[in-house]
């Protein structure tokens, strides 16, 4: 199979809907319907999960709240797990039935409303909602989260019987805040880069933000509606209060899930471990670093330690504390102890250590196209979840690696991975919303770590380059199960966007189409690259959404 | 620490570590606390987190074996002393415990006052112990009475006595307890620091506070699915399938006529033992031999079908007999038996895997009320293992015959099982760990 070919017919196909580059952020994507999610445990034929029937989530609360945040981590975790979710916001209606440059009157929130500006809202709610309906009823969706400010209660009470009356299930999450210091945190993050604010001092720019939210959404009422299903998130999760009418397994699951988020700013960063004194095939034997792998660890360390300075500087902050994670075998471990010696903490979790590659260690690919013909087929059709003799698949690293992810979402501290590619495939794949096809191929070459920056509407992606390497430890994890996949996916030397080095990099899978302009791309020769690449610029994608009302 | 860590690596998805927690119960007596206490401890175990409880009046029962209501007044400085004693034991205990190993620990007791649950965070607080208060909160008479009932009938406390008087004697201990009850949190007192959950009204509502870690969110998703209402669960394997005359694993045949026969008589078992007409909750899995075995139960019991109740996943072993894989993987044979919670099919799942899959399940289950759950022999000793504390090295070699219903009732201090035979024939599904390759008649410790 020509992958080039396949890639051309799959972009240019009608339903070809995913962006051009697993370097973006897909979790806005329309996923493809015959794939299951990354750590879906079964399907069922209407494609809805736990028996849960259809369910909107709605969202309460004033602007700088870290609405959009919440909906897009949930969303990225319920797709996860292999529920259907789409996130609706109603801001996108508003702006697209005003136009562009065009506004809402000036009561366009106020309780005494002008009936035209009523009718306006009625008219962007009403095509909302369609919208809403159209995707349960039609396209197998399960969970529709509508994120709007919803600050009346009377108007939450009818939202909740409408869908009742479209057999649609209601659970509203508020975000509630007291709390000063986080409601300028929120705005200063997120809502102060529209140019009404330029050259403004942050903090003032924040206060002036949330005066003027006061103002043009004058009345707010905090959820108290006994007989409605709502979770209110109080000062960013430090307490939940939760009313529970009518509520199965995906509502608690969701309350499990955001009593492990949170809206603090931080980073995370991946990277590889060093190369170890055994051959790279070796499982069962956890050999140590060689000298060339302990030579690896410093040039990161350095590298990472260097990068997060020139951002703190860059950015006027202070430098936030790095936790330091790494599996419990052996190379991993070592490759930390840089970062230990410079007194940061490290924890080993058996979770992360790397795939099983179970009857197929040590075996070359000649060996096990020859010894199990029938897996290497099996495997072609479908290598994220099948499974050689005794080996893990994709899957069960997906699921096993599932507390990680929570932790993941809890870590409060800037965080730095050390682990073998495989498992970086899975978390880099939650992360960047990754499809499941993409993910056995996804690459992380030796001299790049991956920075993964959070933002409120999708996260953003960079490359640290890690110079002075010898080229021999660059490719990806030859200790992999090395099979079809990559016979697969590979692309033809030259064809993955000129590899001047000879060295596969980039994490692109091969299967998609080039990456898109100006995005970077993994071209220049090592020597003259600069030390750092941002993949993609989440604040540029999203500029006509930052200045949003709801 | 070691210890425990090695007693949970791999597979099992959950996260311990370092963390050691004291889940601190608060509440008035007959609010369910034990129940809560015991279905916590069942459920770490079931995932392999070594979690223990210690119920601070089995402690105080040494002392003062069957008290009266008088001894829990505040103004009895001898019973005040005494109680004080075996709170401090228990929990003294629960910290030795901690330090031995030990991931998870209980302490099962009313701890009402602002002022003891100050003294029991500070302890903790200096061994490294985390805390999480869990209070269940209830003003719903019925609810209480309910649990009165259930407590004077097997609470050790009233063992032998009239049972009236016994109830009386217990509703004057709570208003004991009453007296000096105060809720956790609210108000900005100290305790909005605390880490705590707390359940209102069966959890119609709750709330959670500042939630540390990943194991106590963990903890506390599990706590928000439980309720104590009264309720039984129903399991019952598929009626004999044409795999299972032909002693073959795995498959997805149909009934054979003595399967069919029990198919035809499940309603009638059911009714019995449910005792009147209200409607079960259906649960198969989607192979065709637990569909056709509830086909015939009546029409106003909602059925569902889950994924997740397939059989255990033999892999490249599926549809071969004991014999046959003796024969063809005679190290895989071997293997299983060594550990066989552990093994994993080439291909297919071991009982650990099963287990993970069935923890949506088990949330499921927990929140539902009376259920009829239809599925297979691997699956079905995960379940009952859950139910009744079975501990790994036994569940998988338990016998749980053909054509029989099973009824678990759960109450607070643990769950009654009651079984119904249909009294049809059916081949023996069951073999002995280190046995012949065949499938054989069970011994009578096999369960």
């Amino acid at each position: 199979m020509d992958t080039l070919l396949t890639a051309e017919i799959a972009a240019n196909a009608p339903r070809y809907r995913r962006k051009s580059s697993t370097f973006i952020d897909a979790i806005h994507d329309v996923p493809e319907d015959q794939d299951m999610a990354p750590a879906q445990l079964y399907s069922t034929m209407s494609g809805r999960l736990f028996h849960s029937g259809r369910i909107a989530i709605v969202m309460v609360g004033l602007p700088a709240r870290g609405k959009t945040h919440i909906c897009v981590s949930m969303a990225r975790y319920l797709q996860w797990l292999g529920v259907k979710t789409r996130i609706f916001h109603l801001g996108d209606y508003r702006r697209a039935t005003v136009g562009p440059g065009g506004t809402v009157p000036e009561d366009y929130f106020f309780p005494n409303a002008s009936p035209q500006s009523i009718i306006l809202r009625q008219k962007i709610l009403k095509k909302c909602r369609e919208d809403i309906y159209a995707w349960l009823n039609h396209e197998n969706g399960q969970v529709a989260i509508y994120d709007a400010v919803n600050p009346i209660a009377s108007g939450r009470r009818s939202l909740a019987k409408e869908f009742a009356k479209h057999d649609v299930q209601t659970l509203f999450i508020e975000s509630f805040v007291d709390d000063e210091r986080i409601l300028l945190e929120n705005a200063r993050n997120v809502k102060i880069s529209s140019p009404d604010f330029a050259g403004m001092d942050p903090d003032r720019a924040a206060e002036l933000y949330l005066k003027r939210i006061t103002m043009k959404i004058p009345m707010f009422e905090t959820m108290d509606e006994k007989e409605l299903n709502f979770i209110k998130m109080i000062n960013a999760g430090s307490k939940f209060f939760y009313n529970n009418v009518s509520f199965n397994y995906l509502s608690h699951r969701i309350v499990f899930y955001l009593t492990n988020l949170h809206i603090k700013a931080r980073t995370t960063f991946f990277a590889r471990a060093g190369t170890t004194t055994e051959d790279e095939e070796s499982y069962k034997s956890d050999a140590p670093l060689s000298e060339q792998g302990k030579a690896y660890a410093r040039k990161m360390a350095e590298t990472l330690t260097k990068h997060r300075e020139q951002e703190a500087a860059e950015q006027g902050k202070p430098l936030r504390p790095l936790s330091v994670w790494t599996s419990t075998r052996r190379k991993t471990v070592q490759t930390a102890e840089v970062f230990g010696e410079k007194g940061y903490k490290i924890r080993q979790r058996s979770q992360m250590s790397q795939i099983n590659p179970g009857a197929c260690e040590r075996l070359s690919e000649r060996m096990i196209r020859q010894i199990y013909a029938e897996e290497v087929e099996k495997h072609d059709l479908d290598p994220y979840h099948h499974r050689y003799p005794r080996a893990e698949s994709y899957h069960d690293l997906a699921v096993r690696l599932e507390p990680i992810i929570l932790e993941l979402e809890r870590e409060q501290n800037d965080l730095l991975i050390i682990a073998h590619e495989s498992v970086l495939r899975v978390l880099y794949a939650y992360l960047m919303h990754c499809s499941t096809m993409d993910i056995p191929t996804l690459k992380f070459p030796r001299d790049e770590i991956i920075e993964i920056i959070p933002a409120a509407y999708q996260n953003e992606a960079k490359r640290i380059h890690i110079p002075g390497l010898e080229s021999s430890i660059v490719p990806g994890s030859p200790d992999d199960i090395k099979i079809p996949v990559t016979v697969q996916s590979i692309p033809p030397s030259g064809q993955a966007s000129g590899e001047a080095s000879g060295v596969t990099s980039g994490i692109t899978s091969g299967q998609l189409s080039p990456i898109a302009g100006g995005l970077g791309s993994p071209a220049e020769p090592a020597t003259e690259r600069p030390p750092e690449k941002v993949i993609n610029k989440a604040k540029d994608m999203v500029a006509d959404k930052v200045d949003d009302e709801d | 620490m070691i210890m425990a860590s090695k007693a949970i690596t791999n597979g099992i998805g959950v996260q311990v570590e370092d963390t050691k927690i004291c889940v601190v119960m608060v509440g008035l007596p007959a609010r369910g606390k034990s129940f809560i206490a015991q279905k916590a401890q069942r459920y770490l175990q079931w995932l392999s987190i070594p979690a223990q409880v210690f119920n601070v009046g089995n402690y105080r029962r040494n002392d003062a074996p069957q008290p009266t209501a008088d001894f829990f007044d505040m103004n009895n400085t001898e019973g005040e002393r005494k109680r004080r004693a075996a709170a401090e034991a228990a929990v003294a205990d629960m910290l030795a415990w901690l330090r031995s190993g030990g991931v998870v620990g209980i302490l099962d007791a009313t701890n009402s006052t602002k002022e003891r649950r100050k003294w029991v965070l500070d302890t903790c607080n200096a061994h490294g112990v985390e805390v999480l208060f869990v209070e269940s909160k209830c003003d719903d008479e019925d609810l209480i009475m309910a649990n009165v009932r259930d407590v004077k009938t097997t609470s050790p406390d009233y063992k032998g006595q009239d049972p009236e008087k016994a109830a009386q004697d217990f509703r004057n201990r709570i208003k004991m307890y009453e007296k000096i009850y105060e809720t956790i949190g609210g108000d900005d007192s100290e305790e909005d620091q605390y880490t705590y959950l707390k359940l209102m009204d069966v959890s119609k509502q709750v709330i959670i506070n500042r939630i540390q870690d990943y194991l106590q969110s963990r903890v506390v998703y599990y706590l928000m699915n439980l309720h104590i209402r009264p309720r039984s669960i129903w399991l019952s394997r598929h009626g004999e399938s044409m795999y299972n005359l032909d002693g073959r694993i795995g498959g997805d045949t149909l009934l054979s006529p003595r399967g069919e026969a029990y198919a035809r008589k499940l309603p009638e078992l059911v009714r019995q033992s449910v005792g009147d007409d209200r409607p079960l909750t259906v649960w198969t899995s989607t192979l065709k031999r637990t569909i056709a075995t509830s086909r015939f139960l009546p029409s106003h019991y909602n059925q569902l079908q889950w994924k997740a109740l397939d059989e255990l996943d033999s892999g490249v072993c599926d549809g071969l007999t004991y014999q046959e894989i003796k024969d063809r993987y005679p190290d895989d044979f071997a293997a299983r038996d060594e550990d066989k919670y552990n093994y994993r099919y080439r291909g297919g799942e071991s009982y650990r895997d099963v287990v993970i899959r069935l923890e949506p399940i088990i949330m499921e289950v927990e929140r539902s009320e009376d259920i009829l759950i239809v599925t297979h022999q691997a699956v079905l000793r995960c379940i009952y293992a859950y139910f009744m504390k079975k501990d790994h090295t036994r569940s998988p070699w338990m016998n749980v015959p053909l054509h029989t219903l099973i009824k678990l009732t759960p109450k607070a201090y643990g769950t009654v099982e009651e079984r119904w035979e249909a009294n049809i024939p059916a081949v023996s599904t069951w073999r002995a760990k280190g046995s012949t390759a065949k499938h054989e008649n069970p011994t009578p410790d096999s369960l």
